[in-house]
């Protein structure tokens, strides 16, 4: 699903793209890209790994990632981790207020009438029991969450 | 089979995303089944004006190549039962889709909706070929204004060219204050210039400003002049006839406006 990747930015993405060390600790045998821009409306970035987004992401901006996605700053637009089936992906913001959020199959949305609701700190986004669910970041907890993937990979590997 | 109308203007920004959100809700709590399609790709508004961006998973371009099916990409609105929208896709431009697949997708829609409205980008383009391809009737929506009354004309040449038959006109922001001071065209100036029957007057309103921000359509919420004047649209639309107001002609020209528009 990331044939496209040229294509879609056009725009002059790659100057400001660096894709970081394979392997990194963060998810096994995935690259780590960084995304040093404001991803505005009507810009879409696809990795085929994790995305650090070194800025904001603008409503109707998007990131897709099969890895995990954490954003520097504040989330507004969509962003879909884990966006080849991985479950547990995660999304970590500075502010997370998306438009919509996505995590491997599942989708969570804004409720609609209220203005941009901002619980003044950061939060992090993943799948638990069939739903995707926010909870506050607690440095250091998420060690848990983005390690578990490479945990499940190794156990997987070594049967 | 449903009627396939383009809401159109040449000229940007004179209210053609707020006339489709509005004229697809008025005719929806008319009892209609509506569907909106956005064709603004890459700068698509719909969705935010009718409140519905969040729920955007699949758009019309996933629709025309083929990586949805059309009933996934339709979105049902919140508060309407029969009322729903195609959105446009966001990251991609107007070459994404072409008219072959326009007609073929407003042939689809006509036949599970009565009302098809289509959302037409601003411009004489490619965007607006794509979006005038499958209508067979459009809305034509200029301001009281000599650039945008002169856009509107261009726009009516080209539609009459490409073989849209029914052609009607909405005026919109129209102040009567000004109008009467002088300080405005009329709706009769414009009448004569663009020669196509007028279907309805919306006024400059606040509260279109209100609607937008908060993604409610005016004609569903209160009773503003400018929600009053899409509800009456809208059942004009539907074949009644509708008097216009008095604060939509002032009094002294209703006699006239009546013969222009075949009232009287
Ligand atoms: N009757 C009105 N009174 C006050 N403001 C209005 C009215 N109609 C439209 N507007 C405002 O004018 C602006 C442009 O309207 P809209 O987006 O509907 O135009 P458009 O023709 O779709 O523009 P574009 O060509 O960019 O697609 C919006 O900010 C809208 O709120
Ligand atoms: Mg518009």
């Amino acid at each position: 699903m990331f044939s496209s990747i040229e294509d879609q930015n056009r725009a002059g993405a790659p100057q400001n793209m660096l894709p970081l060390a394979a392997g990194s600790r963060l998810n096994k045998g995935k690259p780590t890209y960084l995304i040093c821009r404001t991803v505005r409306s009507g810009q879409r970035f696809e990795y085929p790994g994790n995305a650090v987004v070194m800025g904001d992401i603008h409503p109707g901006g998007e990131v897709v990632a099969s890895g995990h996605v954490i954003v520097m700053g504040t989330l507004k637009g969509v962003v879909h981790a884990g966006a080849e089936g991985d479950e547990n992906a995660v999304v970590l913001a500075f502010r997370l207020q998306p438009i919509q959020l996505r995590i491997a199959g599942y989708i969570t949305r804004a409720p609609d009438n209220e203005g941009d609701f901002d619980s003044g700190e950061p939060e992090i986004a993943r799948v638990q029991d069939e739903a995707i669910i926010i909870d506050k970041y607690h440095p250091g907890t998420e060690k848990r969450w983005l390690t578990k993937s490479l945990k499940q990979e190794e156990v997987e590997q070594n049967g | 089979m449903g009627e396939v109308i383009v809401i159109t203007s040449g000229k940007g920004g004179v209210g053609k995303t707020t006339t489709t959100a509005n004229l697809g809700a008025g005719l929806a709590s008319l009892g209609k089944k509506v569907v909106l399609v956005d064709t603004d790709i890459g700068l698509r508004n719909l969705d935010v004006v009718m409140g519905l961006e969040n729920r955007i998973v699949y758009d019309l371009v996933d629709v025309v190549e083929g990586r949805c099916r059309l009933k996934q990409a339709l979105i049902k609105d919140k508060r309407l039962e029969s009322l729903y929208l195609l959105p446009a896709n966001q990251t991609r431009d107007k070459s994404a889709i072409n008219r072959q697949q326009m007609i073929k997708l407003t042939e689809q829609l006509r036949e599970d909706y009565d009302f098809v409205l289509i959302d037409c980008p601003a411009g004489i383009e490619g965007g607006f070929k794509n979006a005038v391809a499958g209508a067979e009737q459009a809305l034509v929506v200029t301001t009281p204004e000599v650039a945008a009354v002169r856009d509107a004309d261009r726009i009516i040449g080209l539609l009459e060219a490409d073989d849209v038959e029914a052609l009607r006109l909405i005026i919109n922001r129209l102040r009567p204050d000004m109008v009467r001071k002088g300080d405005m065209m009329d709706i009769e100036d414009i009448m004569e210039i663009l020669a196509i029957d007028l279907l309805g007057v919306v006024p400059e309103d606040e509260y279109i400003v209100v609607s937008t921000n908060r993604g409610e359509p005016a004609v569903l919420g209160g009773h503003s002049k400018a929600g009053q004047a899409y509800h009456n649209i809208s059942r004009r639309l539907l074949g009644e006839e509708v008097p216009f107001l008095n604060w939509e002609t002032g009094n002294g020209i209703m006699a006239r406006l009546k013969r222009l528009i075949g009232l009287g």
